[in-house]
């Protein structure tokens, strides 16, 4: 699907092509994003200027007509000229970058899996991919009735020549969708890498509850049979953990850490962190502690770099895509009022004795409607990742909160934990999807928008159409 | 350090043209060869004196030309409606008093102005202590450009009204010229302060640089041990762990005592107006207690050497680490304290620009309206009748306050991102005493924040920017309703009066001239109507 959204973006010249190689034919890729405007300018100055092959200068157009074309059309240039500018602006580089990026994480992500033991788990996935599709499904169809009734009224009215009315009616919106598109993907991916960490933080906080159990009830036997099964580290006698007291040595837990960190780094084999920095702890002292199934608490300073880096690629992409979504949230809001006002003032009142007037009012509820969606989408979007990155936070506390046994052991994965909920804070002030800071892309930007559309609509209700309407001949 | 002193330079050396123009025009009262001389900004009578006899003068040929051109024919306010009539009276006085506003509050704050710039001084020499280093240089093209920019639309503005709007045979209209006066002397004010703004705004991003500069150092430094080989690694484990045994009771003196040297620091500096004085208490504070920080920053570019490499990252020396993340830390709430008293001196007019921006972009879209169904417009927005002079006004006025928002929202922004930079350092360093250090640095900063505001009333930030053009969406929807509303009640009074009329009933010279008037306006209203529509 994605594919697919891809090659459209890229026919219609709003992505360049080859956007993930960074060595390629400059004027290869970018010719499409050329080529498109320059069509698209050609159509839009050839009826403004020589007034032909536009709705507005047939005979049967009346001036309300008229008016909702003009709407329509300019509204539709001034969204797609600023996309466009954007898009040509933001060039390959940022799909570079974000590829590069996305890499990145992916391989940390990877990393944090295997020493955590959840390479097997993918159930998950596979559930969402039903409600995926169908969302996609939904769309497609959505837009193809949108472009389906737009050309085909306008290969009823003007012929072979439907297509230059088309680039000025439905082509910009369309564009303009499929921007929000590309953000929608681009979201979705980063909203998926913060379900990934959450579920590896989960997992931290189950062992978490998972091993308090038998640290307080000292329940010897079970927790020496868990250890037999595990075989990762099988050395550990389940004697050894009666001795251990709740009173490590401060010392030796810091050089334990100070040891893991550069051996970290360098494991690619199969090897779990955890059996190294045990092999370090025999190797200084014979006491063995508690974590010997404690794999997944070293993946703590990974999954808070993660986070960040999130993060960071987020404001990366918001950045890029958030000024595109200015001018499509106003043309939205602008073409849902008076796609209401006219459905409510006009249409309801004389629908049927024009022809193109009913084409304009349906076109108008049509595209409103789909941008609607699409809107809608992306501010679904942008808050779930919100709720996701703010949910990390959360079970971070709560793990705080249980004071699993390697927290006791001493204060620095106390206060990494601090600090990582700190940093959060500061993210939350610093960060969050916006449209170049006018709107947070969140549901208070549906409410807001909701309560501004109602008072205007309140006041373009009370213009009163009738004696218009009835000078157009179209009122008895 | 002694040849660190001229490398930083004042941030006001930037503004020579600035103020000499400023000072000319009347919006800063401060001497001019003290500036000219030791770039400070000091008291001055003379100037005082001077800038009040401007502001008296500018007020009162302001009122004449509102008087001269308000009296240009009786009959344009006879014919107006009153809506328009209310609106224009009180929208033709606001440029004069946000004139007054901003000329009034330099009058004010000339002593407190120059204290602000001496204490972004002291930052920069604190922060070229710690290795960032701001560049100024841009600060003159910036405010070149401005001004240049502020000079073309207002010339723009002024001659192409002039000649296409204004009546020049009479010599009275000359005084059209001073129908500039009070925006120009507004953007000037407002050049003031964005630059300022500007400038903090730097260095805000200088201190997160700065830091985010430790975390790939760092990051540099990680990526080297771990190709070490294992004998290495635990001889580096042994450093690592001796280091940390010692340093906690050490730190949190330390800590203590450097909090200590910082307030003084401050305090002193601050307190002290002289220039002389506030040079030497940097140095010997410096020697003091960073005396071996400087020579530090050359060998940090040199990535090759991989035998230092091991050592020369900042990160792993908890000490060296909290000096320098506590200097960070207090240089940032030094420049948020200033930004809070630069927004504190100019938050009365800001929120007068603001009031202006809002009210004459809306009366300027009506008159527009009004204009292009040749009803009569108050006289001093005669540049409303032309489409091209009105989009330049809008771009001008909405453009000076988009930019001051758009710049107090991302200075804000780039202060909260502090907190995070500094969190990466701790997450790299991945150190007990660190994640101490960095914990109780983060909660400092995340109560110190700047939010700009004017005068409390609303933040400068996009959001209310969002609102404002949301307001004026509305508003002017409403008064074009209104508008219409009362056209239509002066038709039907206007045919009513017509009938009475032919009957001879009534015939007196004024009210002839009326619905002659009022009947081109019915004629217009019904011409235009269907076309719009």
């Amino acid at each position: 699907m994605i594919q697919i959204m891809n090659w459209l973006s890229m026919g219609i010249g709003l992505i360049p092509l080859n956007r993930q190689q960074s060595q390629s034919n400059f004027g290869l890729d970018y010719a499409m994003m050329l080529i498109m405007p320059c069509l698209y300018l050609a159509a839009y100055f050839g009826i403004n200027l020589f007034e032909r092959y536009g709705l507005p200068y047939l005979d049967a157009c009346n001036s309300v007509c008229r008016l909702s074309n003009n709407l329509f059309m300019h509204l539709g240039a001034f969204l797609y000229v600023t996309i466009t500018l954007l898009s040509l602006y933001r060039r390959k580089q940022f799909f570079v970058e974000f590829e590069a990026h996305l890499a990145e994480i992916d391989v940390y992500i990877q990393k944090c899996r295997r020493v955590a033991e959840m390479d097997k788990l993918r159930a998950q996935v596979v559930k969402h991919k039903v409600a995926y599709h169908f969302t996609w499904l939904f769309i497609f169809s959505v837009f193809v009735f949108a472009l389906y009734y737009d050309s085909k009224h306008l290969y009823d009215t003007f012929g072979e020549y439907a297509i230059i009315p088309f680039m000025v009616s439905s082509f910009p919106y369309l564009a303009g969708s499929i921007i929000q598109g590309e953000f929608i993907y681009h979201v979705s991916v980063i909203s998926n890498r913060f379900e990934q960490i959450n579920s590896l933080f989960e997992k931290i906080n189950k062992e978490a509850r998972n091993r308090r159990a038998p640290l307080t009830i000292f329940d010897i036997e079970s927790e020496g049979k868990k250890q037999e099964v595990k075989v990762t580290s099988g050395e550990k006698a389940a004697a050894t953990k009666a001795l251990f007291s709740n009173d490590p040595k401060l010392a030796d837990e810091m050089k334990r850490q100070k040891a893991q960190l550069p051996k970290h780094d360098d494991e690619e084999e199969l090897n779990t962190s955890e059996e190294d920095d045990d092999d370090i702890f025999d190797y200084n002292d014979a006491i063995v502690c508690e974590n010997t199934d404690n794999t997944s608490e070293a993946n703590l300073p990974d999954l808070f770099k993660l986070h960040d880096k999130i993060l960071a690629l987020s404001v990366i992409t918001n950045g890029e895509f958030g000024p595109q979504c200015v001018p499509y949230m106003a043309a939205c809001f602008v073409v849902t009022i008076f796609g209401i006002f006219l459905e409510t003032k006009v249409n309801f009142m004389v629908s049927g004795k024009s022809y193109l007037l009913d084409y304009m009012t349906y076109l108008y509820v049509i595209w409103s409607l789909t941008t609607m969606i699409v809107a809608y989408i992306v501010l679904r979007l942008c808050c779930n990742t919100n709720n996701h990155s703010k949910q990390s936070a959360m079970i971070v506390h709560e793990i705080m909160q249980k004071k699993p046994a390697f927290m006791l052991s001493n204060d620095l994965f106390y206060n990494k934990m601090k600090s990582f909920t700190l940093q959060f804070l500061h993210w939350e002030g610093y960060f969050q999807f916006n449209g170049i800071g006018l709107f947070a892309l969140d549901y208070t930007f549906i409410f807001s928008t909701v309560s501004a559309a109602t008072s205007y609509l309140i006041v373009l209700l009370q213009f009163d159409m009738t004696s218009i309407l009835r000078s157009e001949g179209l009122l008895t | 350090m002694s040849q660190s002193m001229p490398s930083v330079k004042p941030l006001l050396l930037q503004f020579q043209q600035l103020f000499a123009l400023s000072k000319f025009v009347g919006v800063l009262p401060q001497d001019l060869t003290q500036f000219r001389t030791k770039n400070v900004l000091e008291k001055s009578r003379n100037g005082m004196f001077y800038m009040i006899g401007l502001l008296i003068i500018y007020v009162v040929l302001y009122i004449w030309l509102i008087i001269a051109f308000g009296e240009d024919d009786p009959a344009v306010k006879a014919s107006q409606s009153t809506l328009t009539f209310v609106i224009g009276l009180f929208l033709t006085h606001i440029g004069l008093i946000m004139m007054a506003t901003d000329q009034i509050t330099a009058l004010f704050n000339q002593g407190q102005l120059g204290d602000l710039y001496e204490r972004l001084r002291v930052v920069d020499e604190r922060l070229y202590r710690e290795q960032c280093l701001v560049d100024n240089s841009y600060i003159a093209k910036r405010i070149r450009v401005m001004i240049i920019m502020t000079v073309i639309f207002e010339l723009f503005i002024l001659v192409s009204t002039y000649i296409k709007l204004v009546d020049y045979t009479q010599w009275l209209s000359l005084l059209w010229i001073v129908s500039v006066v009070p925006t120009f002397v507004n953007t000037l004010d407002k050049i003031w302060f964005a630059v300022s703004l500007y400038a903090l705004k730097e260095r805000f991003e200088a201190i997160n640089s700065s830091l985010e500069d430790l975390v790939t150092e760092h990051e540099k430094h990680k990526a080297f041990l771990a190709r070490d080989d294992d004998g290495n690694d635990t001889a580096g484990n042994q450093t690592a762990d001796s280091s940390e045994s010692q340093p906690p009771q050490y730190d949190a003196n330390l800590e203590y005592l450097y909090k200590e040297l910082g307030g003084i620091d401050i305090g002193s500096l601050r307190g002290s107006g002289s220039k002389s004085r506030n040079r030497v208490a940097p140095i010997a504070h410096s020697l003091n207690s960073f005396g071996e920080r400087i020579p530090r920053k050359p060998h940090q570019i040199n990535p090759n050497q991989m035998m230092n490499m091991a050592h020369e990252s900042e990160l792993s020396n908890a000490t060296k680490v909290e000096e320098k993340l506590n200097n960070l830390c207090q240089v940032h709430d030094e420049i948020c304290e200033i930004g809070k008293a630069m927004n504190g001196l100019w938050s009365y007019p800001i929120l007068s620009l603001m009031a202006y921006g809002f009210l004459i972009f809306t009366a300027q879209l009506y008159f527009l309206y009004c204009a292009t169904r040749s009803q009569s417009i108050p006289p001093l927005f005669r540049s409303a009748k032309d489409p091209l002079i009105t989009v330049i006004i809008l771009v001008y006025t909405s453009g000076k306050c988009i930019y001051l928002i758009y710049l107090s929202w991302k200075t804000s922004l780039a202060s909260k991102r502090t907190g995070i930079s500094l969190h990466k350092c701790g997450v790299v360093a991945d150190d007990n005493l660190i994640y101490e250090i960095v914990n109780h640095l983060s909660l400092k900063l995340l109560n110190h924040s700047v939010d700009f505001s004017a005068c409390g009333f609303f933040t400068l930030d996009m959001e209310t920017l969002y609102g404002v053009s949301g307001g004026i969406t509305s508003y002017l929807i409403i008064l074009i309703q209104f508008n219409l509303a009362a056209q239509q009640a002066k038709e039907a009074l206007q045919s009513f009066n017509s009938f009475n009329e032919t009957a001879g009933l009534v015939g007196s010279a004024t009210e002839f001239f009326n619905t002659s008037s009022t009947l081109y306006n019915l004629e217009t209203t019904t011409m235009m109507t269907p076309s719009n529509y």
